[in-house]
């Protein structure tokens, strides 16, 4: 009996899914465990394990299509079993259970991945391991960061904490996991003295002892200790994630701002009479940016699997601090838009960010980010590539700074820009391109009207 | 001289555990024992009294059938049979043991030991002395009735419980010196029997190791069944007249009372024969230990009542264990959760700390006990005397004592020294599955009421 392969509910507010690639085409047999496909949500993209073991009979679906949660996207089945040539209607869970066709491994995939995304295993964010592994490990209260992954690059998989459950590595009693779970103790750390090395009240106590005498000095009243999760804990996954697999280069240049400030100057009553909005540099550089976007494509690239896509609109994240996490309202067809209407973008955006009130299409689909710490004392910095982009520019104060202007000593308001670009998709030489092309664009801005 | 890898000293439930662990675990095992094997416990202790209980819970039953629609015109009982029942069921259990050492290879030596420093013992066997040699050796030798030097005691004919399990007659009136677990046992025993019980304690109140509320419960109880109880008290004198004459004083009140005889039952004092040729340390007139039973001779343990301490039979097995698991190279880390069983009418069954401990340990204790009032099985066989209190500690729920006391209580200890050990929390035990009708199901509403959330309290 083939088995259907539903779209997972990755959050609680998540309606539908990107599919970003299938890791499978029809006709290739599928380990249990092995990764299907990956989607792209609002807050993160994800691999998607398999819970069937077969031939990937049927995709209904191709890389990008947006598709409903609960949506049946595919078939594993036996070679040669016969499929519905088009997508069955979506069916609620309960349905699905009442068919009783084995639905309940794909319920359970919902389920894991969902668990996942919302997890408050969090002492793991360093940890690869598959959402399979995370499930198991959840249920069973595992740390995974106490098993060894047998996958590439030390991925844990769900068979690794199986086996670390059969060996039974970390039973704790009751009492013993509220203790640790109290003093925030991980209980990997902790050796268990009980019956099969389980571990215990004592143990437990031993080790936050250990730990103080260690410390040298006299605990008077433990750190406080906040728990990764929502946004947090989104942010924290997705730049472990951007950090560990992109190879990112972040190439610096000073740019003088004499003629970007004359032109705010000018335009800023303009713009405030138009928008109510009072024009800032970061529009301008946005102006800027997708000026040299159009002109340097590969910048404005998305890498995806083994495929760079070559993004059509210039649609230009902005990261907010919001708080307790950072979040990138995304501003589209920047290039076909003028700095009135950025403005009021930019500004309405940056508002419902902070407010929390963003939809989740103004925070999708951005294919370059800037991120701005011009308000702060923050000359250069090495900004993270908001991925699946290809690059991201770090915006630094503006400053006066003596320069030599034509053989002549000169104070002129200088600000530097970082760029950070993904090695895998682009070299340097385009990069280094982009840059000086953006810095020309900024040190002549009505170039940009051109 | 036969060497051994242990010999054990004493063959009660402490000496002969040790041995038959230390064998199973593959060391070669001398046994020494003067006298019966199986210790007080077997021959004058646990097992008599348990005995002898049950008759007298049978007694209560036939006395009790009218309310149950049972009528019951007329019966009588026979002491020498009850005594004779006795006696077979010891010397079921006392082959039994015989046939464990046996079966594990275990050599018994039938007399009593001399140890000295050299950890050779010199076994006086009548006809002639035989010597062995151990690597180690556990000193099992118990401990006998301690009598004090009451005036007038000498010139009595008294009862200790060595004794007093054999007796021939039963006294219209017995006066017993002493309100701990034996005397109490033994008052409720002679009892049902028909006996006129007066107790004597000289605390401000019976069972005074145990928890207070269990304490003045089982007194509530004893008293309403007519033993007479008197606490705060010291007995003077005794003098010998047609009947004995027993002086007291309570609060600085003399009276006297006359009674058919005594038992003497104020505690416990070790056995130290064959020990005199040994320079451990004592701890009064306890042998000193450490952690792993061992004295302060190296390869030389001490357990039971030898050590003072619980003065339990199934402390003194467990405490042998330990001594073994040491003499193989292990070391006992986890501190004893020890129940304890008192078999009146109606039974205290207890573990781990009191109340009053707890608090003076340091704890944020927060008790919960419910009353078997109102339980279901109670009230279907007239068995709803007592409660169960649960003593925890506020922040994890963690369980640090339970008392029980009721019908039944003792064989339902182990669920809360189970729960104890595995180191469950008023949580767990809350979310645990009880059968309904039970007893047992007080532990559930205990738990669940110190979470507020009581189904029928």
């Amino acid at each position: 009996m083939a088995k259907e392969i539903f779209m997972p509910k990755l959050s609680s507010t998540m309606e539908v899914g990107t599919l970003l690639q299938w890791f499978k085409e029809e006709g290739d047999s599928v380990e249990m465990g092995e990764p299907l496909f990956e989607i792209m949500t609002d807050k993160i993209n994800i691999e998607v394990e398999s819970y069937e073991e077969g031939i990937l009979l049927k995709k209904y679906f191709n890389v990008d299509d947006e598709v409903e949660v609960n949506a049946c996207i595919g078939y594993i089945g036996e070679a040669g079993e016969k499929v519905p040539d088009s997508p069955p209607a979506p069916a609620a869970e309960t349905e699905s259970e009442e068919k009783g066709q084995g639905n309940s491994s794909v319920e359970t995939a919902g389920k894991t991945v969902s668990a996942n995304a919302d997890s408050n295993e969090n002492n793991d964010g360093k940890i690869r391991a598959t959402p399979a592994a995370r499930r198991v490990s959840r249920e069973n209260d595992i740390s995974l960061s106490a098993i060894s992954g047998s996958g590439p690059n030390g991925r844990v998989h769900q068979h690794d904490v199986e086996q670390a459950i059969a060996e039974g590595r970390l039973a704790v009693t009751p009492l013993a996991e509220k203790i640790a779970a109290d003093h925030g103790v991980d209980l990997s750390q902790i050796t268990g003295t009980g019956a099969r090395g389980k571990i215990e009240k004592q143990d437990v106590l031993s080790y936050l002892e250990s730990v103080n005498v260690s410390d040298q000095e006299p605990v008077a009243s433990p750190a406080k200790r906040i728990k990764l999760k929502g946004l947090r804990k989104a942010v924290a996954d997705k730049m472990v994630e951007s950090v560990q697999t992109i190879p990112h280069v972040t190439l610096t240049s000073d740019v003088d701002m004499t003629n970007v400030i004359a032109l705010r100057k000018s335009l800023l009553p303009v713009v405030e009479k138009d928008t109510g909005y009072r024009l800032s540099f970061t529009e301008v550089i946005i102006k800027a940016v997708a000026s040299a976007l159009c002109k340097h494509p590969e910048l404005n690239a998305s890498l995806i699997g083994d495929e760079i896509v070559m993004n059509k609109e210039v649609n230009i994240g902005l990261a907010v601090a919001v708080e307790n996490g950072l979040i990138v309202p995304s501003i589209k067809d920047v290039n076909q838009k003028g700095l009135a209407e950025l403005t009021q973008i930019s500004k309405e955006l940056g508002r419902k960010a902070r407010e929390n009130k963003l939809k989740p299409d103004e925070m999708r689909g951005s294919t370059f980010t800037i991120s701005n710490l011009g308000m702060y004392a923050i000359d250069a910095f090495t900004p993270i590539i908001n991925g699946p982009e290809t690059a991201i520019l770090g915006v630094g104060r503006i400053t006066e700074k003596a320069v030599a202007v034509d053989g002549e000593l000169a104070v002129r308001p200088m600000m530097v820009l970082s760029l950070s670009f993904d090695h895998r998709a682009i070299d340097g030489a385009p990069a280094a391109a982009f840059l000086t092309n953006l810095k020309t664009n900024l040190e002549n801005p009505y170039s940009l009207l051109v | 001289m036969t060497k051994f890898d242990v010999a054990i000293v004493g063959g009660g439930p402490g000496g002969y555990v040790s041995a038959i662990r230390a064998a199973k675990l593959g060391l070669s095992v001398a046994l020494v024992e003067g006298r019966e094997l199986g210790g007080t416990c077997l021959n004058r202790g646990c097992i008599p009294s348990k005995t002898l209980l049950k008759n007298a819970e049978v007694i209560n039953q036939v006395k009790d059938a009218k309310k149950f629609g049972i009528q019951i015109d007329s019966f009588s009982f026979d002491l020498n049979t009850m005594i004779e029942r006795k006696n077979q069921v010891i010397g079921q259990l006392r082959n039994g043991i015989n046939s464990l050492l046996k079966a594990n290879k275990i050599k018994l030596y039938n007399g009593y030991g001399t140890v000295d420093n050299q950890k050779i013992i010199s076994v006086d066997m009548e006809e002639k002395t035989e010597k062995l040699e151990a690597e180690s050796i556990i000193l099992a030798n118990g401990s006998k009735p301690f009598v004090p030097n009451l005036p007038g005691l000498s010139d009595i004919p008294y009862h200790t419980s060595d004794t007093i399990f054999d007796i021939d007659q039963v006294p219209g009136h017995l006066t017993i010196v002493g309100g701990g677990v034996i005397g109490l046992e033994i008052a409720c025993i002679f009892h049902s029997l028909g006996t006129k019980v007066e107790i004597i304690e000289m605390a401000d109140r019976i069972i005074p190791a145990e928890d207070k509320e269990a304490s003045n419960f089982l007194e509530k109880e004893l008293k309403g069944k007519g033993i007479l109880i008197h606490t705060s008290t010291k007995v003077h004198s005794f003098k010998k007249n047609e009947k004995t004459k027993v002086q007291i004083e309570k609060n600085g009140k003399e009276t006297s009372l006359e009674t058919d005889g005594v038992l003497v039952s104020v505690g416990r004092e070790p056995n130290l024969i064959g020990l005199d040729n040994l320079s451990v340390d004592y701890d009064g007139k306890f042998v000193k230990v450490d952690d792993n039973m061992q004295t302060s001779i190296e390869g030389i343990y001490a357990i039971g009542d030898l050590i003072g301490g619980y003065q339990l039979a199934h402390a003194a097995s467990e405490e042998g264990i330990r001594a073994v698991n040491h003499i193989l190279r292990e070391n006992n880390k986890k501190d004893f959760i020890m129940p304890r069983c008192i078999y009146t009418f109606p039974e205290i069954a207890s573990v781990g700390m009191t109340e009053e401990q707890a608090k003076a340990q340091g704890y944020q204790v927060k008790s919960q006990k419910i009353d078997l009032a109102a339980n279901g099985k109670g009230i279907a066989s007239s068995e709803n005397n007592g409660f169960m209190k649960i003593i925890s500690e506020k922040k994890y729920g963690e369980i640090l004592g339970v008392v029980m006391a009721g019908a039944h209580v003792t064989e339902m200890i182990s669920q809360a020294t189970s729960f104890m050990y595995l180191e469950g929390t008023m949580e767990e035990l809350e979310d645990m599955v009880f059968p309904h009708p039970t007893l047992s199901e007080a532990m559930f509403e205990a738990a669940a009421k110190w979470l507020g959330k009581g189904i029928h309290y």
